[in-house]
């Protein structure tokens, strides 16, 4: 009878931790993966890789600098467009909404946070190419596929995020500060500005923190829309110009044809690996940072 | 040693009330909470309310400085004056209202940030003195809520390192640095040991020198030795009524409700 | 002054929300409208034709079917597994499970095209699966495997005190106060974490695109080497990429129309037990 007892204390427990080492060498295991299938271009380039200008990989020059612009230009496009409404939407649902309203509009939010990648860049394709087109005329970009479109379809993809995270930091204020100031008559705009969100604020920045990690590793939507033109280094780095024209990412080109096609050739395979461990680190570094706000702010663990 | 003023004295001074509340009722969706409530709230006197748990003090004494506004799920109806004019109406600024009407609650609640941070919080937003007036105003309100010889050479620590009883001291300073008329005190040492209860009655006593003071208590004895008039409120068909007002010494006195007489006799003398 | 300031911040707030607010309604009515007008029964339950332009979408239902079930049967036990370390097997170690819920949030943002990849490399190469649709479950299943574990964590650890003291006061062992305590109590927590897991899933389109899909030429698999599937994300993803033709835009809206009846109908079942969580583990 006891037997029986202890051999299932064992397997609960030698299970869990079993598959949760599973789970954790999985993930871990492709870093390690992505590292060592790139170690030829690393031998052959070293940093040339990461500051080279020029992807061509017939001819073996691999740089990735110009997908390492597309993404950073897209995801700042991304963050500058959806912070301030994600946040500013937070504060009109946690300080000026009443609770049913809130609500509500949490589950609008959720729900559009569920939609699928594709079907946002089916959107992408078939609604805002003319758009941007417009809106960026005066840059005469050659086609709707541009880096701004990119940015702009991420910035719709991360708002929710943005939103709940903010909206949850914001709402984790202890209302008896809040009770406090306005009894000293404070507005509520100020309450909103020197209690809630000073208190708020390692919480309302993990909420960008994990919005960027987001943007910075969406594939499918910015895939559709960016025009996947390599070797677009712009002339001048803080113009509109390079955003009115099409563009790489390091997850556009990872999700292309030329995975496929490099097996076989070690170095081109390196190279490719070399995009997937870049893409890895920024983003693990990124979502780190997020995440130990998020614990600083006092939700978690 | 401060006490409260003669019978004697209470009658020769009728003053102007500052704050009256006129048949103030309150309900939440179909359900009353305060029905037709009266009161006076005179200069340089301590108002007590008194009434077991549930009766609505907090609900009553938050309608006064319209903090009532914050739950929107309570309906207010009723007349409340101050200085003889409406305070409920929508063109009245009650963030205004509320440096001239100021609370204190039962949990001392600092902010983050140091001690003159803390005082000066409120006013540094509502109030207009200069930076260069700002020390001067810490030193008065500190020192109007007997707290400027324990922390005047520790001004810039955090504030959260006062133990509690100063920390109530604290936000009495910050809410006396707007300079209020009237005080609001939702039993404001519920939540302290004996000591730090006795000084703040004491400081209650010297407050009213300057300010009307409306104190809701649960305790007997802190009324007898604070308030000069007292509201005793319960429930009564289903909402919080008024069941007697009158001087503190009347009502203990010669109670005339079988209410109030019960509630007397249940506390300790 | 201070008044209008805070007037602006409720209004500049307010356009923020509005704006939101509308955007979401603006891409579902678009696409509802949209879709609509292709869907019918016909649509559901017919075969792709036309070299995948046309006719219906019944295998790529049925293949993303097939992937969200695999999904679901592998990142079930894992993930409570996971959860059961957190809220169990770690309780006397703060600082372990600090760094197993940062390793969680981190696990949650690995790009999907990362696990794509990556499963092109273990099942395609390594394995000689080719494309296999056991491979584009098991990713998925890896995908999804954080939401599902927090989702049952949350719900484990805002159990009752009491009824944890009172099955090990009748003298119940841990492995036995898990099993006949913990989790029959929190099964809702990972029904719903598998039902927000799963709509993600179903629409992802990165993890199965190298190493599980294909846009024609697959009917339902028969085995698990070189047996892909054919899936609505991938299909939708693949047309999308050449839409000129109007005819081929309509049948693009249907399928997006079916992919996202499916994807919110889990999310939908899933949203108010989620909900309800939330709100009891803030206010306790």
């Amino acid at each position: 009878m006891r037997e029986g007892r202890h051999r299932r204390l064992e397997l609960t427990r030698v299970a869990s931790l079993g598959f949760t080492a599973f789970a954790a060498l999985a993930f871990l295991g492709m870093l390690v993966l992505f590292t060592v299938e790139s170690l030829p271009v690393w031998r052959q380039a070293g940093l040339g890789y990461l500051f080279g200008k020029r992807w061509f990989f017939r001819v073996h020059e691999f740089g990735i600098l110009p997908m390492v612009y597309g993404t950073l230009a897209v995801s700042a496009v991304a963050l500058l467009v959806a912070a301030p409404l994600g946040v500013g939407t937070a504060f009109f649902t946690v300080e000026v909404l009443p609770r049913r309203a809130r609500l509500a509009v949490k589950t609008a939010v959720e729900l559009l946070a569920g939609i699928p990648s594709v079907i946002y860049g089916l959107l992408g394709v078939l609604l805002l190419r003319d758009f941007v087109v417009r809106l960026l005329a005066h840059w005469d970009p050659l086609s709707g596929d541009t880096l701004m479109t990119g940015g702009l379809l991420l910035a719709v993809m991360i708002l929710p995020t943005v939103m709940t995270l903010a909206d949850d930091a914001l709402s984790g204020v202890s209302a008896a500060q809040r009770t406090a100031a306005r009894a000293l008559g404070l507005t509520r705009a100020e309450t909103a500005l020197r209690v809630a969100a000073r208190q708020a604020f390692p919480g309302l920045a993990s909420a960008v923190l994990l919005g960027l990690g987001r943007a910075l590793g969406e594939t499918i939507a910015v895939f559709l829309v960016i025009g996947r033109q390599d070797n677009q280094w712009p002339k001048r780095l803080l113009s509109m110009e390079p955003l009115a024209s099409a563009g790489q990412t390091l997850t556009t080109k990872l999700g292309g044809s030329e995975t496929f096609i490099s097996y076989g050739d070690p170095l081109h395979w390196g190279a490719v690996m070399g995009l997937a461990l870049v893409l890895f680190a920024v983003v693990g570094v990124v979502s780190v940072a997020g995440a130990r706000l998020a614990l600083r702010e006092g939700g978690g663990a | 040693m401060l006490d409260r003023l003669s019978p004697e004295a209470l009658e020769t001074e009728p003053a102007a009330a500052v704050l009256e509340a006129r048949g103030l009722s309150v309900a939440t969706g179909r359900r009353p909470l305060l029905r037709s409530i009266d009161l006076r709230i005179e200069p340089r006197r301590v108002l007590g309310i008194l009434g077991p748990s549930g009766a609505g003090k907090t609900t009553l004494l938050r309608c006064l400085n319209r903090l009532v506004d914050l739950t929107p799920q309570l309906a207010v109806s009723g007349e409340i004056l101050l200085h003889g004019r409406s305070i409920r109406g929508r063109e009245v600024d009650a963030d205004a209202l509320r440096t001239r009407v100021g609370m204190l609650f039962q949990q001392p609640v600092v902010f983050p940030g140091s001690i003159a941070d803390n005082v000066l919080f409120g006013v540094r937003h509502t109030g207009r003195p200069p930076r260069r007036e700002w020390p001067e105003r810490i030193e008065r309100a500190l020192g109007e809520a007997a707290l400027w010889e324990e922390v005047r050479h520790r001004l810039r620590e955090p504030a959260a390192s006062l133990s509690a009883g100063q920390q109530q001291r604290l936000c009495l300073a910050r809410t006396l640095a707007g300079e209020p008329e009237i005080l609001l005190l939702d039993e404001p040492t519920s939540a302290l040991d004996a000591g730090s209860t006795a000084a703040i009655e004491e400081l209650i006593l010297r407050l009213r020198e300057r300010h009307a003071i409306v104190l809701v208590t649960h305790g007997l004895r802190q009324a007898r030795r604070v308030a000069d008039s007292i509201v005793y409120l319960a429930v009564r068909d289903g909402a919080g009524e008024v069941i007697e007002s009158g001087l503190c010494q009347d009502l203990f006195s010669r109670p005339r409700s079988p209410e109030l007489a019960r509630y007397l006799s249940r506390e300790p003398a | 002054m201070r008044r209008g300031i805070d007037r602006a911040f409720a209004a500049a707030t307010g356009i923020c929300a509005a704006a939101v607010c509308a955007l979401l309604l603006g891409i579902a009515g678009s696409i509802v409208w949209r879709g609509l007008s292709v869907l019918d029964w016909r649509f559901v339950s017919r075969l792709a034709a036309g070299a995948g332009a046309s006719g219906g979408v019944l295998y790529e239902i049925l293949g993303t079917l097939i992937l969200v079930a695999t999904a679901l049967l592998v990142s079930a036990p894992l993930a409570t597994g996971v959860a059961l370390v957190q809220a169990v097997y770690l309780e006397t170690r703060p600082r372990a499970r600090r760094w197993l819920f940062v390793a969680l949030y981190a696990a949650n943002s690995v790009p999907s095209v990362l696990l794509g990849i990556a499963g092109l490399i273990v099942f395609s190469r390594w394995l000689g699966w080719g494309k296999s649709w056991l491979a584009g479950g098991i990713l998925l299943g890896l995908m999804i495997l954080p939401t599902v574990s927090v989702a049952l964590i949350e719900r484990l650890r805002s159990l009752p005190r009491r009824y944890l003291e009172a099955a090990s006061g009748l003298g119940l062992t841990r492995s036995q106060v898990i099993w006949s305590v913990l989790l029959p109590q929190s099964l809702g927590g990972l029904v719903s974490g598998l039902l927000l897991g799963l709509a993600r899933a179903s629409g992802e389109t990165a993890p199965i695109l190298f190493a599980a899909a294909v846009f024609s030429g697959a009917g339902l698999p028969a085995g698990i080497r070189d047996s892909p599937v054919v899936a609505l994300p991938y299909h939708i993803f693949v047309l999308a990429q050449d839409s000129l033709d109007p005819t081929v835009q309509d049948h693009l809206w249907g399928a997006a129309a079916v992919l996202l009846a499916l994807v919110f109908a889990l999310s939908l079942l899933a949203l108010p037990v989620r909900l309800r969580i939330h709100e009891e583990a803030k206010s306790a």
